[in-house]
Parts: C-alpha cells; structure tokens; sequence
C-alpha cells in the first residue's frame, strides 16, 4: 500500500511515518501543507493519503479542500482525514460525494495502532471509516426520534459501528456476537428506520449517515 | 454645659468655613490666572480669524481657512481641556474640523467656539486682570507700613481712597488696615468671577446635548469593540497555540507509544528508539504547555513592572541586550503585557535569525501612548513573510489598536517600532 501523509506538525508527521513505515507500509512521501501534498499526489500517484485537516496559511480546513480537489485529480484515491476535534461540519463536506474511500478520525486514534491500521485498510479498500466521536455526536438528539427510540439498546449499539464504516465480520467481532446474530440486526434496524436493505457496507454508511444527519435536521 | 458645647461646634464650623472659603479663594485666583492663559489664546484665535475673513476679500485668505479652523479648534481644545480638568462635565471636542469657509459657517460647534472667543477676550480678560489685581491690593495694602515714607507725600495720600489723610504711621497702619477688607471682598467674588469667566466656555464649547449623547455613545462603542477584538484574537491565540502545539504534541506522544507496543510485540530492540522519541516529544508538549501558560500572563509583569519583566528579558536572551525604560506611570496589564510579549518575541527573533552582536530595547510613555523601539545590529533583512513571527507580532499590537512598523535594510541595522494607546 502506498501511502501520502500530509500533516504540518514535523513530530507528528515523522512519527506516523516510522508507525507505518514499522508496520511494513510504503510512505512514499510526505507533506507540511496542502500545495506539497497535492504535488506529491501528481507525483507519486498513491493509493491512500493521510491528511491533517488545520494546515497552514489560515489554519482552519485547507486539509479538507485538499482532500476534496485530491480526489478530484486522482478519481478513486483513497483519504483518511486526521482531525484534532470533532467537527460535523467536516465530515459532512468530506463525505458530501458519498463515503467510499473516506475516513474522517480524530489523531489520537492513530496510537491504537490496531484499530487505525484497520480502519486505514478499510479505506483503501473503498471502505469508510467514521471516527466514534462522530457518530456519537449524530446519535446524541436534542429531541426524541421516534424511530430511532423503537431500536433496542444492542440494535443501536450495531448501528454505531455501521455508521463508522465497519464490515458485518468487524461488528460482531466488537460485540462477541455471531455474523448471523449482526445480519438479523442489521435487518431489523433498516426495517425500523424504513432504509432499504444493502449489504454493501460503504452505502450503509452514506444511508445511516444521511438519516442520522436529516433526523437532527428535523429534530 | 449644653450651650458651651453648641457654641464651640458653631466655632469649629465657622472656621473650617473660613479655611473653605480661603481654599477655593485659592482656587478661583489660580483658575483666573490661567484663564489669562487662555485669553491670550483667544486673542490670537481672534487676530487670525479677523486677518483670515478680511484677506479672503482678496482671495488669498481662503489659504489660509483650513489652517485657521484647526487653529481655533486646537485654541478651544485648549480651554476645554483646562475646564474639564476644573471638574464638571468632560468638555468632548466635536470629532472633524470643517474644511473650508462654507462648512465653517455651517457648522454649529465652530459657530459656537468663535462666540466663546468673544466672550472670553471681553469678559474673560476683564475678569482675569481683576481677580489678578484684587490680591495684588491685598498685598500692597497689608504691606504698606513699611514703605508708604517712600512715597511722594499726595501720592501716599491718596492710598487711602480720600477716607482718611495719611501723613504718619498711624494713617499708613489704617491703610494697612484696610487690606483686610480686600482680602474679604477678594474672599468673597472671586470664587464666583473664577465661575463667571468659565460659564461662557462650559456653554460655548460643550457639545449640543443631542450630539453629546451620540459622540458618547459613538465613542464608548469603538472603545468596547476595540477591547472585544483584542479579547477574542487573544483567545484564538491562545486556542491555536493550544491545538497546533501542545495538542499535536501529545498525539505525537501517544502515536509513538502505540508504534513502541507493537515494536515491543515485533522487535524490541526497536522499541528503545521509538520510546525515547516518545519521552521527547512529552518534555516538549510539557515546554510548549508552560509556554501558553507564560504567554497568558508572565508573572513578573503582575508582581513587579514592565521594566523589570523586560530587564528579566534581556538577561535570558543570547545577544547581549541593554534596556532602556522609562515608564513613570503603569500602563493597562493588557497593554503592558503586549509590549512584553513583542519584546519577547522580537528577542527571540533577533537570537535565532539576526546574528546580531547588541540589541537594544527603548521604552517610553508620551502621555497616553506607550513606545516600544527594539533595534539590533544584525545584517537586517527581516520581513513578515519569512515566517518570523513577525505576522503575529503584528496581529497583536493591531488588536490593542496600536501601530507597527519595520525598518530592515539588507545589512541591517533593524528597527522596529511600536506605539501602543496606554489604555489608562
């Protein structure tokens, strides 16, 4: 797997480099802004890129844009956005041309090197990777869903992890349950929520993202 | 003894009404005398008012008009500086000088100034040379036995006022005398004449009381938008040197120990290296920490003066560094801290990008502004672009509404000079 890492902060840059570079993955180059990260795409045609979301001048989302116009470029790239807080606004901008491909974590997830290495190969396998914080964020209501309050305590647990982008396998792995088990629930939530049923996981994920965000739109 | 008691209150209170009234006697004379300041004043505003409207017959005059609007504005600042000091109302000086002739005769608060400027070089210097003289009676009338055998026999006679011949000591001791009943008349007008001659200045140049209001609320909100500004960009400096520091530190910190647990599994020899990294990168995020903590406001800035957190400076800084500081008022702390922080970090960058051998740090307070000039020996050449933290340097001293500027030849020397409003 080659691999771009864009992130202005030298440490930090370096030490994801040596996780990755340790973990027997090709950095093939690396970034301190998003004009030297889009040259190194041009250059090096990678297939995944790590980018850090606040890079200079202003500090704020150029890894977002950079992100977006990278894809632009190079259809099919595979991105995993790094972000130091949670921001729905981001991942709503990020995944706005639908979630395969993408992920959005906050960094500290990197130092759980197993579950960010999973998560980096679901990405690069048109897979998405939505950090906990966020779901959690869509799945925190201001007002009572009343749809979402018909789902049992282990059916919202399973639609948290669909929502991070996660495979039936990864899912009943997490909660010591069968793969039998998670497809029945997976049933179920879609027949509450009145999605239709996919067992492709990366439309899952746009499909239980977009209704998570319109029913905190309507609440 | 009830009545004794009462009668020794009425006493006391009579005399502190006596040193009362000697005090603000005191007062008005010191307020006449410089009102004859201010008279002189208005008498050149005069002059150049009239030798400004006859030379417009002639044309060359209209020259002249915006130079003497400024002048009488800056004359009747004058006076409104010297009433507001006297207490009462704050005199505000209207905001513009009108440009030309026109919008002079249009303009109400010129109108009303050029009626001040009459009424105090008629009244207000008749006032001012009485209120001067009366005092002088008293003196020359207390002293006059001694020297009134100096005086031309009918000039001595008539010091008296014709009420009573002097032609010995006894005549010049009543004529002594009577400088008690000066001093009595000076006690009693000229605290009001003092009044008098001000009335037409705390009318005249007052603002209309429409605009007053305005002029106040126009000024308040500037001020409270300005000290917002300077609020929010310090918190979003601090919040930034938080995220983009200390933040990215502590992820660095636990990327690495995450690479070292599974390099513990694979390869421990490794892990030894990854750790130490680790360890580094803890002490740094603990630095930069202290660092944010510092920047929200050193100590030393709190405990002691600006001089003095700036002498603390210059000995941490590599280049040698003299100070020179001359603050006999503190400023506002936020503004104090500021100028210590652009001192901070222009030391910094001297240190680091310079290779000066000397640096010096001049501080001044001219009334309400505060200057900071810091000059090296370097080979100069530093501009905001190079990522010098001269960028922030700047965004600083605009958030305190001050000014910036940098004087950098190839080949040095560097200057830069800052002015900051005092705040206080």
């Amino acid at each position: 797997m080659r691999i771009v890492i864009a992130e202005d902060d030298a440490l930090l840059r370096e030490g994801l480099a040596l996780l990755l570079r340790a973990e027997s993955l090709d950095v093939v180059a690396t970034a301190a802004d998003a004009g030297g990260f889009l040259d190194a795409i041009d250059a090096h045609k990678p297939d995944v890129a790590i980018v850090d979301v606040r890079m200079p001048p202003t500090h704020t989302d150029e890894g977002i844009v950079a992100a977006v116009e990278a894809r632009r470029r190079q259809p099919g790239l595979a991105v995993l956005v790094l972000s130091a807080y949670v921001e729905q606004a981001f991942a709503t901008e990020l995944l706005a041309h639908g979630s395969s491909g993408l992920g959005y974590l906050l960094k500290e997830r990197v130092g759980r090197v197993q579950e960010f290495l999973s998560a980096l190969h679901r990405v690069a396998d048109g897979g998405t990777a939505i950090d906990p914080d966020v779901v959690a964020q869509l799945l925190v209501r201001t007002r009572p869903d009343v749809q979402l309050d018909r789902l049992s305590p282990r059916e919202r647990d399973v639609l948290a992890l669909m929502a991070e982008g996660l495979g039936n396998a990864a899912i009943a792995e997490r909660l010591f349950v069968t793969d039998g088990a998670v497809h029945k629930h997976i049933r179920s939530i879609f027949a509450k929520l009145e999605l239709a049923p996919t067992d492709r996981a990366d439309r899952r994920v746009t499909a239980v993202l977009h209704y998570l965000e319109d029913s905190d739109r309507r609440a | 003894m009830p009545t004794g008691e009462a009668r020794a209150d009425q006493g006391t209170a009579d005399r502190w009404d006596v040193l009362a009234r000697a005090r603000a006697t005191l007062d008005a004379l010191e307020h006449l005398f410089s009102g004859l300041g201010t008279v002189v004043l208005a008498l050149i505003a005069l002059l150049l008012v009239i030798g400004t409207a006859l030379t417009c017959l002639v044309g060359v005059g209209l020259l002249l008009v915006p130079f003497t609007l400024r002048g009488l504005r800056a004359i009747a600042d004058r006076e409104r500086a010297r009433l507001s000091r006297w207490g009462g109302p704050e005199l505000i000086s209207p905001e513009s000088v009108p440009s030309g002739p026109r919008a002079a005769i249009a303009d109400r608060a010129t109108r009303r100034e050029l009626g001040w400027v009459g009424a105090h070089v008629t009244l207000g210097l008749v006032l001012s040379v009485v209120g001067i003289t009366l005092p002088m009676y008293v003196v020359r009338n207390a002293t006059f036995p001694f020297w009134w055998w100096s005086l031309p026999q009918d000039e001595a006679a008539s010091m008296s006022m014709g009420l009573w011949p002097v032609r010995d000591l006894y005549g010049a001791i009543g004529v002594g005398l009577l400088s008690v009943a000066w001093l009595v008349i000076a006690m009693v007008i000229l605290p009001g004449m003092a009044r008098l001659q001000a009335w037409p200045g705390r009318r005249l140049l007052a603002p209309d009381p429409g605009t007053d209001l305005a002029l106040r609320v126009a000024q308040l909100t500037a001020t409270r938008a300005a000290a917002l500004d300077a609020h929010a960009s310090e918190l979003r400096r601090i919040e930034r040197s938080l995220h983009d520091g200390t933040q990215n530190r502590i992820v660095a910190v636990t990327v690495l120990v995450g690479a070292a647990r599974r390099a513990l599994a694979r390869d421990p020899a490794t892990a030894e290296d990854i750790l130490g990294r680790a360890q580094d990168a803890a002490e740094q995020a603990l630095a930069e920490l202290r660092g944010v903590v510092r920047s929200i406001l050193p100590p030393v800035l709190t405990d002691r003066s600006l001089a003095d957190a700036l002498t603390g400076l210059a000995t941490a800084c590599p280049v040698p560094c003299r100070i020179d500081a001359d603050i006999p008022i503190r400023c506002a702390a936020s503004v104090e801290a500021t100028a210590y922080f652009v001192a901070a970090e222009t030391l910094t960058n001297i240190a680091k990008h310079s290779q000066a051998r000397h640096a010096t740090v001049k501080v001044r307070r001219d009334d309400d502004r505060l200057s900071l000039q810091i000059t090296d020996d370097g080979h100069g050449g530093a501009e905001e672009r190079g990522g010098s933290g001269l960028v922030g340097i700047r965004r600083r001293i605009e958030a305190h509404d001050g000014t910036f500027m940098l004087d950098s030849p190839p080949g040095g020397p560097t200057t830069l000079t800052v002015s900051l409003p005092c705040g206080s």
